[in-house]
């Protein structure tokens, strides 16, 4: 009895172990495949027989899309705007997610209802209407104007986001500090915003990714080199001129790097903050 | 400082607060939402700037007459289903093992989460090689394996192109069912089970009558984000297929912005865009609902 159960239990480890390590390699093995793609010469690429090991490896496809072509251009503008998209949201978002978080007003339902809603706004309705008003005041092809066109979908994101974090600060602090004779504005900057600090970081990290990576809104509202960013470019690049494999990998692989760094930093908080909002309800 | 200390007294603190990121969203989502529903009624292509003015429901009928939007609708609805239910599927399993919390189970949380994470554009060009016709490495697997005779143009073939284009955006979004059902799972009591166990429910039992049950509002919640996120971004199949080989994998979202984007028929592409908006709120309320009728019955 008691040796079956454990011989069942066995089983079920296995079985767990198998899953877990079939997910993962389905999950990581492309990005495995990319990378070596990018240290392969591109006669070991475009070969008869499968190279599964290069046999040898070179940096030759880095090189070339660093140095011959816009790349570094691309992620600079990137950087710009997406450290732009990030101070708009702290700056804008941290007090509205407090606000939602910390006092019942009227309208307070309605308007996080608003914020929700928003999200169901197709990509597609949005970005014509912006262009068409950006176009009038001169902010297509600005990394200003593309920040703020990403703030439309991403501002409502962070505030929910953020919200969630400030709910799980526990209040006694702050209202200990009230009766020490802190202002509302005084326990908001040093009681809560440094018990909320790792959730500003995962929310503030999320919505960096979200606009590091963002394709469609950048497609359409940059025209040319001034703004471009690195996901157009980078399409752009493929069209044009029939980039080789190894060079498209390697930018892959040089894009997809900061994500990547990022996300194990902050993982864990981010994860609770993702979850939170969809657990409750 | 003080000033703005003895400002957050008063009872129009919040107000203030507030105010800042209202401003940002009235700007950047209220007025452009309104001005796009008007360009829906006009006419507005930016190749010809002297056509404008008001065209009412013209362009809501035309729809009706547009084989393209007939095709795109059915492949909308045939993709976005498809999609979500292989990675609800996927999703569990993820959930279900990792919740067993055995050693080692950080990193393949980890492993698992990180294509939710990745750009459209490399996701869409990794795959692109992973499967491409002439030096693809899953059709020589597939050969090695005798699956296939021949290597495989699996984007170009219309048969299969929207079958891979499934494959890849399953693989970019069942990390988020993961998330979402492994949070739902470790809300779940242990003695639940253990009574379960008890009473000598096996495995099968347990699932269908404690996880499923106690994870309806979450399967319920990530099934409308995601629904509502594959319905509106079209980057994956604009970067493999571009809606082709012929309309084979012409989505909605997709031909909104190629109207936008390729023909500059703003008017066109915003009625289209208003109505895949209102198709959505539709789904969205009738699922709730359904969801909510479902969860009484379960109730009683």
């Amino acid at each position: 009895m008691i040796e079956s159960k454990r011989r069942r239990r066995l089983i079920a480890n296995i079985a767990t172990y198998f899953v877990l390590a079939t997910l993962s390699m389905f999950c990581i093995g492309p990005m495995i495949w990319m990378f070596l793609t990018s240290l392969k010469y591109e006669a070991d690429i475009v070969t008869q027989t499968m190279q599964y090991i290069p046999r040898r490896v070179t940096f030759d496809n880095y090189v070339a899309i660093w140095t011959q072509s816009s790349f570094p251009r691309l992620i600079a503008n990137s950087l710009v705007v997406t450290f732009l998209t990030v101070t708009i949201c702290v700056a804008t978002g941290t007090l509205a997610a407090y606000a939602f978080s910390r006092f019942a007003f009227r309208g307070r339902t309605q308007l996080m209802l608003g914020y929700l809603v928003v999200r169901m706004f197709p990509a597609v309705m949005m970005i014509i209407p912006l262009y068409v008003v950006m176009r009038g005041v001169g902010l297509v092809d600005s990394r200003f104007g593309l920040a703020l066109a990403y703030t439309s979908f991403l501002l409502p994101l962070f505030v929910w986001m953020l919200k969630g974090f400030f709910d799980s600060a526990p209040k006694e602090l702050e209202s200990a500090a009230r009766i020490d004779g802190s202002t509302r504005l005084g326990a908001m900057v040093r009681i809560v915003m440094p018990l909320a600090r790792n959730g500003l970081v995962a929310s503030s990290v999320f919505i960096a990714i979200a606009a590091w990576n963002e394709f469609l809104f950048a497609l359409m509202l940059t025209t040319g080199q001034g703004s471009r960013t690195w996901p157009v470019g980078l399409q752009l690049m493929v069209g044009e001129f029939q980039l080789p494999w190894g060079v498209l990998a390697a930018g892959g692989i040089l894009s997809i790097l900061p994500v990547i760094v990022l996300f194990a930093i902050v993982q864990r908080t981010m994860v609770q903050g993702l979850t939170a909002g969809a657990i409750k309800g | 400082m003080r000033a703005v200390g003895e400002l957050s007294e008063t009872r129009y603190w919040m107000y203030l607060l507030l105010l800042p990121s209202l401003v940002m969203i009235l700007l950047v989502i209220a007025y452009p939402t309104l001005y796009g529903m008007a360009i829906s009624i006009r006419e507005m292509r930016l190749t010809r700037p002297g056509l404008g003015g008001w065209v009412g429901f013209k362009h809501y009928a035309g729809m009706w007459s547009d084989p393209v939007f007939w095709i795109a609708l059915k492949n909308t609805v045939v993709w976005v289903t498809a999609a979500v239910v292989l990675e609800l599927a996927l999703g569990l399993l993820a959930a279900t093992a990792l919740n067993r919390d055995l050693p080692g189970t950080k990193i393949f949380a980890v492993l698992i989460l990180l294509p939710y994470f990745l750009p459209n554009v490399v996701a869409g060009h990794m795959w692109a090689l992973l499967l491409d016709p002439r030096l693809g490495v899953i059709n020589d697997l597939l050969v090695r394996a005798g699956v296939l005779q021949t290597y495989k143009a699996w984007f170009a073939d219309p048969n299969t192109a929207l079958a891979a284009t499934v494959l890849v955006e399953a693989w970019h979004g069942f990390p988020f069912f993961a998330l979402l059902l492994l949070a739902g799972l470790k809300s779940i009591p242990e003695d639940l089970y253990k009574a379960a166990a008890v009473d000598g429910a096996g495995v099968a039992a347990q699932l269908r009558l404690i996880t499923l049950p106690m994870l309806r509002t979450v399967i319920a919640a990530a099934v409308i984000l995601r629904v509502i996120g594959l319905v509106n971004s079209p980057d994956l199949l604009l970067i493999l297929t571009g809606g082709g080989p012929g309309d084979a994998t012409q989505v909605l979202s997709l031909y909104a912005f190629q109207t936008a984007y390729k023909e500059f028929n703003f008017g066109y592409a915003s009625a289209l865009s208003v109505v895949m908006f209102v198709i959505l709120m539709i789904f969205a309320a009738a699922y709730i609902r359904l969801s909510r009728i479902t969860k009484g019955e379960g109730d009683d």
